[in-house]
């Protein structure tokens, strides 16, 4: 019975957790902009992280290692490093974009300047990864985010004609007054906001927080295969709603405000209340999860001591790094950067940063070494080898495309 | 006691774990010595850890300088080198076990150090 309960907690965090402020700027603005036809690459995106979380929970259940411990020993000294100072300014770089989506929650709930709450945010995201229990946060967040469900309520509210949406998706074209370029530009950009490295980072090393053992393999899958595609369900809601609203109407989205349109003209204010909530919910969770990511990284890759089972004076460095990364994204977006535009670039880089994390990660699930009989199957293999071949193409197209298209603005 | 290894691929880069169980650090890199004889392989006599070890193996100028800036910022010791007999090993596997506490290597001087700043702060000494 508590194992069962565990399961439901976990699945319920999982699809609360699974959206972020990346999600919501790219499935809002391809919606916007696109209708439904880059639903399809929300698909292979899901499916993508779905294969390649579990392979973390895996490897980190069976070994007790995470991804970046597993980098430096996979890659060396030299790349790791490289792969490491990559990896960690992206998960800054994501950092400031949650810590400004939840201060742009805060302005949308009170009207009051999000800069001002900015300091705020900042303050409190540092407190919870210096005080709060693992799974005390994780649970929270992740609950609370459920709220989200409520933009899926308005889609089902709105009655839209479900088989010519299901027309539009499966049949993707190029609107009229899009450029190509722009289109696989926001390809990219969707693919990097559901395959965003940090979640990687963050699921292992929270599965060795949670002291995951081989017993917890059939709560990892679970989580994943059950908790991933209904959570990558919210994010499609945010798409099929701006399609179906913003786009008629011609508004392109460049305030987090236009997210919560669709739901509010629906639904009313009760709507709008509770999309506000899941919003605050699922950055203020990502910004934890990047928070801390960006402590797991640079300790796993130099062998410190990390993690919140730890009092902070066992891993002092650990939690140096995670204070100092909350202190540089708060001070970037107190420059007065749009948080929203911080969110695209911090997509596009993610996608173009993708191989990075996954093929050292592949390579260790199937190394008998770490996982005995726990490798990886033929199966998963051959396809998360045709997912790198695509996570390469995408990186390597992603900075001419982001030049070619004006980052999409083109 | 002696034993063929591949030291690259099984000691370089693996998580170094103190006798108390806490981690302390990576493989930075390796001493290695010369035992004399003609057709004789060198061997490993001391494990040697900290980022300023690790800033002296990298090849590139933008890798020494990161590791550099590391080893200041987060690791400030004395000499901020590490060396470990490597009769201090206890047990080589998928990370490398020590006979001494991750305490007693010079590099710990660093955790301690910041250990003393961090542990101002209030609940810093209180598991969470």
């Amino acid at each position: 019975m508590r194992k069962l309960l565990e399961i439901a907690l976990g699945v319920l965090t999982a699809i609360g957790g699974f959206v972020d402020i990346g999600d919501l700027v790219a499935s809002t603005e391809t919606g916007a902009r696109f209708g439904l036809g880059l639903a399809w690459v929300l698909v292979v995106g899901v499916l993508g992280i779905i294969l390649y979380a579990e392979m973390a929970g895996r490897v980190a259940s069976v070994s007790g290692r995470a991804v970046f411990d597993l980098v430096r020993e996979r890659l060396g000294a030299g790349v790791g490093l490289l792969n490491l100072a990559a990896s960690f300014f992206i998960t800054l770089l994501t950092l400031a974009a949650e810590i400004g989506g939840v201060a742009l929650s805060l302005q949308l709930a009170t009207s009051v300047n999000y800069l001002l709450f900015v300091p705020i945010v900042g303050f409190l995201v540092w407190l919870v990864c210096w005080r709060v229990r693992f799974e005390v946060m994780d649970n929270a967040v992740g609950l609370l985010g459920l709220a989200l469900v409520v933009v899926a309520v308005a889609v089902w509210r709105a009655h839209p004609d479900w088989g010519a949406m299901w027309h539009s998706a499966t049949h993707p074209v190029v609107p009229g007054t899009e450029s190509h370029t722009a289109y696989w530009y926001f390809a990219i950009a969707l693919l990097g906001s559901a395959m965003t490295p940090y979640e990687v980072f963050f699921f292992s090393s929270g599965a060795v927080e949670q002291r995951w053992t081989r017993s917890d393999l059939v709560v990892n899958r679970l989580n994943v295969y059950i908790g991933f595609p209904l959570g990558g369900l919210l994010a499609l809601a945010l798409m099929v709603a701006a399609a179906l609203v913003l786009e008629p109407r011609g508004i392109d989205p460049s305030h987090l405000s236009q997210a919560a349109l669709p739901t509010s003209l629906v639904l009313g204010k009760l709507g709008l209340a509770l999309a506000l909530l899941g919003f605050f919910a699922c950055t203020s969770g990502a910004a934890l999860e990047t928070a801390l990511s960006c402590g797991y990284s640079v300790a796993q890759y130099l062998g410190w001591p990390w993690g919140k089972f730890l009092k902070p004076v066992q891993a002092p460095r650990f939690q140096l790094v995670v204070l100092a990364s909350i202190t540089l994204g708060a001070g970037l977006l107190l420059t007065t950067l749009d948080p929203v535009k911080l969110t695209e670039y911090a997509i596009v880089l993610s996608a173009a940063a993708l191989p990075l994390t996954y093929l050292p990660l592949l390579i260790v699930a199937n190394d008998p070494a770490y996982l005995g009989d726990k490798v990886n199957s033929r199966l998963s293999n051959a396809i998360a080898s045709a997912y790198l071949a695509v996570l390469v193409v995408a990186s390597v197209a992603t900075i001419p495309l982001m030049i070619v298209s004006k980052a999409g603005g083109g | 006691m002696a034993r063929r290894l591949d030291a690259a691929l099984e000691l370089l880069d693996r998580q170094l774990i103190g006798n108390g169980g806490t981690l302390a650090g990576k493989v930075d890199d390796l001493e290695l010595t010369d035992p004399g004889g003609n057709l004789e392989p060198p061997r490993v006599t001391a494990i040697l850890t900290g980022p300023a070890v690790l800033a002296g193996r990298l090849h590139t100028p933008v890798g020494r300088w990161l590791a550099r800036v590391a080893a200041r910022l987060l690791a400030p010791g004395q000499d901020q080198l590490s060396r470990v007999p490597f009769d201090q090993v206890e047990a080589v596997g998928a990370s490398i076990r020590l006979r001494v506490a991750a305490g007693q290597l010079d590099a710990g001087a660093g955790e301690a150090r910041v250990g003393r700043l961090v542990g101002r702060i209030p609940g810093a000494g209180d598991a969470a």
